[in-house]
């Protein structure tokens, strides 16, 4: 965290005052650096090898939904989108220049104070023009990191979003992140075999102005296809196991 | 459009979109049934839809205060005044 804070306050912002400013100019500072990142872990931690769907690095102008198994998902899915934002924990806005850093790059608060009246249709107009513009929004549903690798409950929230902003929705599933830096340590497991993997596994186009249009079916059904990939990757290393 | 009608299609869509039955009209919807800022976003999206028009966003931050079924048919009521205009669907 300090080594971050450290690069934000020597790095990101004088690069903004530069740059003259802009939410785009941050985020792809912020994609640039975690991009780094994750090429030196490459270099750093070769038993962990990473498979990367074309058609996740080629989507823009998306939603992007996730599980979410490690601290790693959202950095990952920085590295490798020029243009994106999220929903972030309310707790880390008040975090020093990490706060001001967020705020500057578009990033949504998830405290209910700050998705309220006007501040919320605000952060819906930014979230529907940056979408617009090409960028990415990429959201964990469940909210919070699996332990066991099952889903949680998943939260509207995401889809009304989509639906405001009259946009597709993506479903993106990730292994492997667990096992590089689990949940619950603050550590990479460097020794250990690993591979990483984020598949773009279906694209749900809701019909958002059919009569019978509801926010609930939409959500079963990406909830539903997460699950098969869920049962079909547990069935997959059953198989290896007795085999 | 009167507002029977109005209230007609605010009850559907509070019992399509929320599971709300005949929601009483002066409770706040907040404290008797959690409806909150996610759903009043819902509700907007199906006003659009009523209205067969968008909202601007001025008229959407005014339904952010909005607490009780009263008060979301008084809203639509003025925003349908405004339009002056009936979608043919809801006619």
């Amino acid at each position: 965290m300090f080594g971050y804070l450290f690069i934000l306050l020597f790095l990101f912002v004088p690069y903004y005052w530069v740059a003259g400013g802009g939410t785009v100019a941050l985020q792809k500072l912020n994609h640039l650096h975690l991009k780094g990142f994750f090429m030196l872990t490459r270099r750093l931690i070769p038993r962990t090898t990473y498979v990367i769907d074309p058609k996740v690095r080629e989507l823009r102008s998306s939603i992007i939904i996730c599980n979410h198994i490690s601290y790693l998902d959202p950095i990952l899915l920085v590295s490798l989108f020029p243009q994106q934002t999220t929903i972030v924990k309310n707790t880390f806005f008040r975090v020093p220049i990490f706060g001001w850093f967020l705020r500057r790059a578009g990033y949504v608060p998830s405290s209910p104070a700050e998705m309220l009246g006007e501040a919320m249709i605000k952060n819906l107009e930014n979230v529907k023009a940056h979408l617009a513009a090409g960028g990415n929004f990429f959201v964990f549903p469940e909210g919070t990191r699996s332990r066991d690798g099952n889903l949680s409950t998943f939260n509207r929230g995401v889809f009304s979003i989509a639906r405001y902003c009259g946009v597709s929705l993506d479903l993106v599933f990730i292994t492997g992140t667990d096992q590089l830096f689990r949940p619950g340590t603050f550590s990479f497991n460097t020794r250990k075999d690993n591979v990483i993997t984020l598949e773009l596994i279906a694209s749900i186009h809701p019909d958002y102005q059919a009569r019978n249009f509801s926010i609930s079916s939409v959500l079963d059904q990406a909830r539903q296809v997460f699950e098969q990939k869920i049962a079909d990757v547990k069935g997959d290393a059953r198989l290896k196991t007795e085999g | 459009m009167t507002r029977q009608d109005i209230e007609r299609e605010v009850r559907d869509i509070f019992l399509r979109a929320f599971e709300i039955e005949n929601p009483e009209m002066d409770v706040n919807l907040r404290e008797a049934y959690g409806f909150d800022s996610i759903d009043a976003i819902e509700l907007l999206l199906e006003i659009e839809k009523f209205l067969d028009s968008e909202l601007t966003q001025e008229e959407k931050k005014q339904a952010m205060d909005i607490r009780t079924m009263k008060q979301i048919i008084d809203y639509i009521e003025v925003l349908a005044a405004k339009r002056k205009t009936l979608p043919e669907k809801n006619k």
